[in-house]
């Protein structure tokens, strides 16, 4: 099976899923913190909300409507949780 | 320059049904999608591209005939880009991510059919991790086919929870409950006696009522999602009834949905005068949120209108115009019978701490703090200075109800409307400034 890395983790896929959906099926909920302080994660699926932001090889994308791709390199936005 | 004739923005049923009619007339178009497949969220396509168990037959039916049309034209596809908007030198901005670029292109007419967003309310706790809206919960059912772990709770109003909750149903994990501010049985038996002449819907809407009858999933009529807490690791939905009680419930997510509106913010304005300009035409829910069938016929409008506009061939768009307003009554009906049951103004009875804007992260108290002076403030005041409407989503989620609380709030001002608080200017979507100063008009890089 295809996987890409998110932080130190090695995240599995199925071909053709955004990384939303592949971070969700890993029980990945919350992708570090916004400049305001706010858990970032998963939340309008289309692209709008801007809530799912995650560094993709260096560019912020919306997890939601990025493909996911093996071997991609996957960081947070902004601060690490906790 | 190598300027084509139309291009279409947006992949789902409007922008597909528009893609079809202009190049049927024989004009060159070119689709854009932001993500690697056509179908929009309505048509989320499973991603292995194997038949998803949650579309309905007819929705199956319907996306199978848009794609078998399309795919008998000559189009040109333009996949994982996003459209950033319309330029003041005609050129149409678009973000190619497969080759992480800007690509400005020319074309005679844009058709604009960018969709819909949802309409969420503000609540407490709204912005914790496992509450999405329950079209995000919906669109990863659709491109996945399983159903998200744990207890799930949708809230809020309209058929939209029916439909999830039926689909969580067919993928094995029953929502923990409905909670709808509406009262749609006793508001269709009282009064929508029209809704029995759109014989689909009620057959639609009794299949999801019988799955959910029959796992048991409780609907909570006349009821609303007050506050959501962290508890024990697991979320604490607080809902109160149309009598004031207040019960709680713990579950792990929650799809939050209280409606639908139009994805126009930033869209380039309608222009069909032919001349230097490029005509710009809307289709589909981003000129008026009715909904796949009505956005399908919208866009075979929309195709149309740009053939006439373009070629000076008379189209006849009366047969698509008379769908659309079929459709128009039957939302009206729908709206009718899920109007939220009184007991005060959600909007009004927000506590201080609520969030209104998420991405700038203000708070109702923050709102009316601002509203408190004595001489009025603007619309555009209320972005510049109390940061409302401003951030990365550009107002989509909170416009409208900050709107509606600040004319809550000075009942005697004027009322702002949500395009005054955002403004109307591209991109509408952002973008890095380093990959805008990069960007080429196509044909240039070509050379």
């Amino acid at each position: 099976m295809n996987s890409f890395r998110f932080l130190s983790k090695n995240i599995p896929f199925n071909e053709g899923e955004s990384i939303a959906a592949a971070l969700e099926a890993a029980g990945i909920r919350q992708f570090g913190r916004d400049a305001v302080g706010h858990e970032i994660r998963y939340f309008c699926g289309i692209g709008a909300c801007q809530c799912c932001l995650v560094r993709i090889d260096g560019v912020i994308r919306e997890a939601c409507v990025t493909p996911a791709r093996a071997g991609a390199h996957i960081e947070l936005v902004g601060a690490d949780h906790e | 320059m190598n300027e084509r004739d139309v291009i279409v923005i947006g992949g789902g049923p409007a922008g597909m049904a528009a893609a079809i009619e202009a190049a049927l007339a024989g004009l060159s178009v070119d689709l854009v999608e932001q993500r690697p497949t056509l179908g929009g969220a309505i048509y989320r396509q499973q991603a292995d591209g194997g038949t998803s168990p949650v579309q309905s037959k007819m929705a199956r039916q319907r996306f199978a005939r848009l794609s078998t049309a399309l795919a008998g034209i000559s189009a040109n596809m333009r996949f994982s880009s996003v459209f950033l908007g319309l330029d003041a030198d005609g050129f149409v901005l678009i973000e190619n991510r497969q080759i992480g670029r800007i690509e400005l292109i020319r074309s005679r007419a844009i058709i604009v059919a960018t969709g819909a967003v949802e309409r969420i309310l503000p609540r407490p706790g709204s912005e914790l991790p496992g509450v999405s809206t329950a079209g995000g919960l919906q669109v990863m059912l659709k491109e996945t086919s399983r159903a998200p772990q744990g207890r799930v709770l949708l809230a809020g109003n309209g058929p939209l929870l029916l439909a999830v909750a039926a689909q969580l149903i067919r993928l094995g994990n029953p929502p923990a409950g409905i909670v709808e501010a509406g009262d749609p049985l006793r508001a269709a038996a009282l009064s929508n006696v029209g809704l029995l002449s759109h014989p689909a819907l009620l057959a639609e809407a009794a299949v999801y009522l019988k799955d959910i009858y029959r796992a048991g999933t409780p609907w909570f009529r006349g009821t609303r999602l007050t506050r959501i807490e962290k508890v024990d690791g697991a979320l604490q939905a607080t809902l109160c009834d149309r009598h004031d009680a207040v019960r709680t419930i713990l579950v792990d997510r929650i799809g939050l949905h209280d409606g639908i509106q139009s994805n126009r913010i930033g869209l380039p304005a309608e222009q069909t005068r032919t001349g230097s300009a490029p005509v710009v035409v809307r289709a589909g829910d981003c000129r008026e949120a009715l909904g796949a069938v009505a956005a399908e016929a919208d866009g075979r409008r929309a195709g149309l209108l740009a053939v006439s506009l373009l070629s000076g061939i008379a189209t006849d768009i009366s047969v698509a115009e008379r769908a659309i307003a079929r459709q128009r009554q039957a939302q009206a009906l729908i709206t009718r019978s899920f109007m939220p049951v009184a007991g005060g103004s959600h909007l009004a009875s927000l506590p201080d701490e609520t969030l209104l804007c998420r991405c700038e992260g203000r708070t109702v108290g923050d709102l009316r703090q601002l509203l408190d002076r004595p001489d009025p403030i603007s619309d555009r005041e209320i972005k510049h200075n109390g940061r409302f409407a401003m951030g990365l989503c550009q107002g989509r989620f909170c416009a409208s109800n900050v709107a509606e609380l600040v004319a809550l709030l000075r009942p005697d001002a004027s009322k702002p409307t949500p395009d005054g608080l955002t403004g109307q200017r591209w991109p509408i979507r952002p973008v890095s400034i380093g990959a805008l100063t990069r960007a080429a008009p196509e044909d240039n890089c070509e050379d």
